[in-house]
C-alpha cells in the first residue's frame, strides 16, 4: 500500500480499515452463530439485554462470571482491580502528605480537585514511552521480571480476608502461604539485578537480597506468637479469635517487630537501599523503563497494601468494628472497617518517610540480626508465659 | 575479596559534574582518584580578552552560588593596584551582600547533603528557606543569583530603605527555623550514625594539604580570612569562628549551620552601623597602572584568592583564580579510604566541593 | 637588593624582618619586593629548592595557596610563582610570600616542590597542562582539566588565540 503522506490520506486509510473490520467481523460472527450454539445464545442475550439488563446479569451468573463467582473475586473485588485502585490512591495520598510535611503543595493539576488523578496520569504517560532493553542483557529474562514481581504481589492478595465471605481462597495454611510468597521476593529482585548485566543494578540487587533475607526471620517469629495463641494457621480463624480483644494489646512487642519488618521488606524509605537513587542510580530498577518500570511500581504498592492488610488481620482484629451502617449492611460494614484499619497502617508507614535519611546496609543488617531477633524471641517467650498462666481465658479469647 | 573498579561518573545522581574513580573491595573504598575537568571553560584565558569591567559578570560565573564571594577578591585586587579608597557605605553594603551569599550557599549545601543521604525533607526545607534570602538579595542588587553588583570603587546602586525591615523579618524567621533544623536534621540518630566518624581528616593532614574553609575548621584549625587577613570593614564587626575537633562529616555540616547564625548576626550589625553617604567613586574610567596584586577573601566555601598582573593596558595581563574547591580537591584520596560506598556522596559533598568552581 | 614601597615603616615591620632573615641566608640570588602583608621573592632556578626548604622549615610557611604560571613572550621567559601562607604561626597569618623563578620559554623545566608542600600537587599539574612547563619530580604529571584529546599548544600561552578572537 502507498505511504501515508498527508492527513487526508490518513483519514482515508482509517475509514477503509474500520469498514473492512466491520464487514469481516459481522460475517465471522454470523457464520459462527450458525455453527456454534453458545455464540447463538450470546447473540440473543446481547440483543435482548438492551431492553432488560438483568438478563445479562443472570447470563453471566450462569456462565460463571457473575457477582459471586471466583472470577469476580479475583479480578474485581477484593482482587486485582480493588487493590490497584487502592494502590493508585495511596500513591496520591503519599505524595500529597509528604508535600505538606515539606512546605510544598504536591500534585495539584491532574483531576479537578487537588490532583487526585495524578497516579493515573503517570501510568498513562508510562504506557506511551519506549521499552528499552540493554543490549548486553538477557532479553527475555530481563522482560519477564516485571511479570514475576507483579504476580507475586497479586498472589499475596489471594489470602487476604476483606470480610467474612469475601476472600478469594480460604485455606488451612494461609500463614504459610504468605511466608512462602514473601520469601520469593528476594529471588526476583536478585534476578532483576542480574539480568540487567550492569554494575549498579548488581549492587542494588545484592543489597536487596541481604536486606530481605535478614528480616524474614523476625517476621516469622513474631507471627509465631499469634499462631500459638490462636492455635491455627488459617487467617479467617485468626480474625474470629480477635472478636473480643485485638492481639496488638496482648503482644505489643510482636506487633512492633512485625510492623518494622514489614516496612523493611517492602523497601520503603528510609529502608530503600536496593533502589537508593543518589548512591547507586536506582539500584536494580536502573535499566527498567516505561511499562516494565510501571508494572514494578504498581506491584510494590499492591504488596504494600497486601502486607498492611495482613498486619491488620493478625494484630488489629481484621474486619471487626462497631456497626456504623444500618442493619442489613453487615458485609459492607466489615469491608469499611477493614479498609479503614489498613489505610491507617499505611499512613503510619508514610509518616516515617518524611523524617529520616536513608539507613546504611551494615547498620540495617546489624539491627536485623541482633536487636529485632532478640525482641521477637522475647515476644515469643512472653506469649508462652501468658498461655501457661491462663490469662487468655480471662480476656475471653 | 576481589576488587571492583567503579566509575562514579558525570552521569550519576550522586556525583555532580565530575568523576571519581573508585576501587572497591566488597563495600569499602580502598582508593579514590578524582577526575575533574568536565566543566572547564577557560575562564582565566578568557579574562585576558575582556576589560576590567567586562570581567566582572564573567568571573562571577564559576562560583555562581556565592557570586559576591567570587568577585570580591578581584575587586579588591583591582582597587589595590589603582590605589583608591572605597566609601564607607559601599563597604557595608558589600559585607551585607557577602554574608547573604554565605547563607544562600550554605543552605544549598544542606539541601544537597540531604539528597545524598536520601532525605527528601532535608532537601525541601533549606531550598524553600533559601528563597527568602534570594529575595532579599534581589531587593538589594536587582538580580536573584548573579548580580554583577560590585565594581571597583564601590557598588553599582544604593540599597533601598525597605531592605532593613525585610532583612530583620527574614533573620527572625530563619533563626527560629534553624532550631528546627538542628532537631530534625542534625540530631537525627540515623544522620548521626551515618556521618559521625566518617571521612576523617586529621589536623596535621589539613594543615599539610593546605585545606580551606569549613573543612579546615572542622579539623580543629581556627582560621578564617575575615579574622586572619582582614579586609573591608570586618575588623569593626563582632563575630565568632565556629571550630570543631571532630574532623568528620557531621562536624562539617554542623559548622555550616553555625556559620549561618554568625552571618545573620553580622547582617544585623551592618544594618545598624551603616552610615549615609555615596556608594561609589565617580571614576571616569578604570585605568589600572602596571603591577601585581594578590588578594584573598573568605567566600562561603573557603578562601578564594586572585593573583592579578596588569601591564597598564585595557585588559588584565594575567588573572589567576584559586578557588576553595580546587584546593580541597586534594583531600578526596585521603578521606575516602575505608568509607563505605553508600557514604561516598555525603563524604565528598561534605568537603563542599563544587565542580564548576574547581574547573573554572 | 632590598626595595621598599613608600609606606610607613611600622606597617611593614614584620615583613622587613622576614626579608632580612632570608637575605642573611641567601645573599645574592634573591630580589625582594615588600608591600603591606605581601612579600615577593625572585630567586634563581638553582636555588629554588633550598629557598623553599628554608621558608618551610625555618620561617614556618607550611602550605602553598596557589601555583601560577605567567607567560612573558617578549623576554622569552615563563615565570612560575608559588604563593605561600601559614596556619601554624598565628602572628604572621596574614602575610603571603610569593616565591617566583624565571625559566626559559623554549625549554621550560623546573623543580617540583611537592616534596616540601604536598598541597601543590594539582596546581602544578594544571600549570603543566596550561603552559607546558615540566615539573621534575612530580609523581603524576598528566592532564587534569583539559580533555584527553587536546592536540593544540598549551592554552594559556600568549600565542594561543581562543576560537573567535
Amino acid at each position: 500500500m502507498s505511504k501515508i503522506q498527508t492527513f487526508s490520506s490518513f483519514v482515508k486509510r482509517l475509514i477503509i480499515v474500520i469498514i473492512g473490520l466491520l464487514i469481516t467481523l459481522t460475517l465471522l460472527f454470523s457464520l459462527l452463530a450458525y455453527f456454534v450454539p453458545s455464540v447463538k445464545e450470546l447473540q440473543n442475550i446481547l440483543l435482548s439485554s438492551i431492553g432488560n439488563p438483568s438478563l445479562m446479569l443472570n447470563y453471566l451468573d450462569q456462565k460463571g462470571f457473575g457477582l459471586n463467582s471466583l472470577f469476580f473475586k479475583v479480578a474485581v473485588f477484593p482482587g486485582f482491580t480493588w487493590a490497584a485502585l487502592i494502590a493508585a490512591e495511596i500513591i496520591w495520598f503519599e505524595r500529597k502528605f509528604l508535600a505538606k510535611m515539606q512546605m510544598r503543595v504536591g500534585p495539584l493539576y491532574a483531576g479537578k480537585i487537588a490532583g487526585l488523578l495524578q497516579p493515573i496520569a503517570d501510568v498513562v504517560k508510562l504506557v506511551f514511552k519506549e521499552i528499552i532493553t540493554p543490549s548486553s542483557s538477557d532479553k527475555w529474562f530481563f522482560l519477564s521480571i516485571p511479570i514475576i514481581i507483579t504476580s507475586i504481589a497479586a498472589a499475596l492478595l489471594a489470602v487476604l480476608p476483606v470480610s467474612e465471605g469475601w476472600i478469594i481462597m480460604r485455606s488451612d495454611v494461609s500463614v504459610l502461604i504468605i511466608f512462602a510468597i514473601v520469601g520469593f521476593v528476594p529471588i526476583a529482585v536478585l534476578l532483576g539485578g542480574w539480568a540487567s548485566n550492569s554494575k549498579y543494578p548488581f549492587i542494588g540487587a545484592l543489597r536487596g537480597l541481604h536486606q530481605m533475607i535478614a528480616f524474614e526471620i523476625p517476621m516469622l517469629i513474631s507471627t509465631l506468637g499469634v499462631v500459638l495463641v490462636t492455635g491455627t494457621l488459617d487467617l479467617v480463624n485468626i480474625v474470629y479469635t480477635q472478636s473480643n480483644v485485638w492481639f496488638i494489646l496482648l503482644m505489643p512487642i510482636g506487633a512492633f517487630v512485625f510492623f518494622s519488618c514489614m516496612i523493611i521488606e517492602l523497601e520503603r524509605i528510609p529502608f530503600d537501599l536496593p533502589e537508593a537513587e543518589s548512591e547507586i542510580a536506582s539500584g536494580y530498577l536502573t535499566e527498567y523503563t516505561s511499562m516494565a518500570f510501571g508494572n514494578i511500581q504498581l506491584a510494590i504498592y499492591i504488596r504494600f497494601y497486601a502486607m498492611a492488610g495482613i498486619f491488620t488481620t493478625m494484630f488489629l482484629g481484621g474486619w471487626y468494628g462497631p456497626q456504623i451502617l444500618p442493619n442489613g449492611f453487615e458485609i459492607a460494614n466489615q469491608v469499611i472497617w477493614f479498609t479503614i484499619k489498613t489505610l491507617l497502617v499505611m499512613i503510619l508507614a508514610i509518616v516515617l518517610r518524611g523524617v529520616n535519611p536513608r539507613v546504611r546496609i551494615d547498620l540495617l543488617l546489624r539491627m536485623g540480626w541482633s536487636s529485632l531477633l532478640i525482641l521477637s524471641f522475647a515476644n515469643l517467650f512472653l506469649v508462652i508465659l501468658i498461655l501457661q498462666t491462663e490469662l487468655i481465658q480471662m480476656v475471653g479469647v | 575479596m576481589s576488587k571492583l573498579s567503579l566509575s562514579v561518573g558525570p552521569q550519576h545522581p550522586g556525583s555532580g559534574h565530575m568523576r571519581i574513580i573508585l576501587t572497591l573491595s566488597g563495600d569499602y573504598i580502598i582508593e579514590a582518584i578524582p577526575d575533574p575537568g568536565y566543566v572547564h571553560r577557560g575562564e582565566e584565558k578568557l579574562a585576558e580578552y575582556r576589560t576590567y569591567i567586562q570581567n566582572i559578570p564573567h568571573l562571577e560565573r564559576p562560583v555562581l552560588l556565592d557570586a559576591t564571594g567570587a568577585i570580591f577578591p578581584y575587586i579588591l585586587a583591582v582597587e589595590d593596584l589603582m590605589n583608591i579608597i572605597v566609601p564607607e557605605r559601599a563597604q557595608f553594603i558589600r559585607v551585607i551582600m557577602a554574608e547573604l551569599n554565605r547563607i544562600i550557599s550554605h543552605l544549598y549545601y544542606m539541601a544537597i547533603y540531604g539528597i545524598f543521604m536520601g532525605h527528601s525533607t532535608m532537601f525541601m526545607w533549606p531550598v524553600g528557606d533559601r528563597e527568602v534570602f534570594i529575595d532579599l538579595a534581589n531587593n538589594i542588587a536587582g538580580q536573584r543569583v548573579s548580580y554583577a553588583f560590585l565594581v571597583p570603587g564601590g557598588v553599582r546602586n544604593d540599597m533601598p530603605e525597605i531592605v532593613k525591615e525585610r532583612a530583620e523579618k527574614a533573620c527572625n524567621y530563619f533563626e527560629k527555623h534553624l532550631i528546627e533544623y538542628e532537631r530534625i536534621f542534625m540530631n537525627n540518630p540515623l544522620f548521626e550514625k551515618r556521618t559521625k566518624g566518617v571521612g576523617i581528616l586529621s589536623k596535621q593532614d589539613a594543615i599539610r594539604l593546605g585545606v580551606v574553609g569549613p573543612t579546615l575548621r572542622a579539623s580543629g584549625v581556627k582560621s578564617d580570612v575575615r579574622k586572619d587577613d582582614t579586609y573591608s570593614v570586618y575588623d569593626q564587626l563582632d563575630f565568632e569562628i565556629p571550630v570543631s575537633n571532630a574532623c568528620d562529616s557531621w562536624s562539617r555540616a554542623w559548622i555550616h549551620m553555625e556559620e549561618m547564625r554568625q552571618s545573620m548576626s553580622i547582617i544585623r550589625q551592618c544594618l545598624k552601623r551603616i552610615p549615609a553617604g555615596p556608594v561609589k567613586l565617580n571614576l571616569k574610567q578604570i585605568k589600572v597602572p602596571p603591577g601585581e596584586s594578590f588578594s584573598r577573601v573568605e567566600a562561603a566555601r573557603g578562601t578564594l584568592s586572585y593573583y592579578l598582573i596588569s601591564d597598564g593596558g585595557k585588559v588584565p595581563y594575567r588573572v589567576r583564580i584559586m578557588t576553595p574547591s580546587f584546593r580541597n580537591l586534594i583531600t578526596i584520596p585521603n578521606i575516602m579510604k575505608g568509607v563505605m560506598l553508600a557514604d561516598m556522596p555525603p563524604t565528598y559533598w561534605g568537603i563542599d566541593y563544587w565542580p564548576v568552581e574547581a574547573d573554572r | 637588593m632590598l626595595e621598599t614601597s613608600n609606606t610607613e615603616s611600622t606597617l611593614i615591620e614584620r615583613e622587613q624582618k622576614l626579608a632580612a632573615d632570608l637575605k642573611s641566608r641567601f645573599d645574592d640570588v634573591l630580589e625582594i619586593t615588600i608591600k603591606p602583608k605581601r612579600i615577593k621573592i625572585k630567586v634563581k632556578l638553582e636555588k629554588l629548592l633550598d629557598t623553599a626548604n628554608y621558608i618551610n622549615n625555618n620561617l614556618g610557611f607550611d602550605h602553598s595557596t596557589s601555583v601560577s604560571g605567567v607567560d612573558y613572550p617578549n623576554s622569552k621567559e615563563f615565570e612560575v610563582v608559588y604563593h605561600l601562607s601559614t596556619y601554624g604561626r598565628e602572628d604572621i597569618r596574614d602575610i603571603v610570600i610569593a616565591l617566583s623563578t624565571r625559566i626559559s620559554r623554549d625549554e621550560p623545566k623546573t623543580q617540583s616542590l611537592i616534596s616540601i608542600w604536598p598541597s601543590v600537587e594539582y596546581s602544578e599539574r594544571e600549570t603543566f597542562e596550561m603552559f607546558g612547563i615540566i615539573f621534575v619530580g612530580h609523581p603524576k604529571l598528566e592532564k587534569l582539566l583539559l580533555p584527553e584529546d587536546w592536540n593544540d599548544i598549551p592554552p594559556l600561552r600568549k600565542d594561543f588565540k581562543p576560537p573567535g578572537r
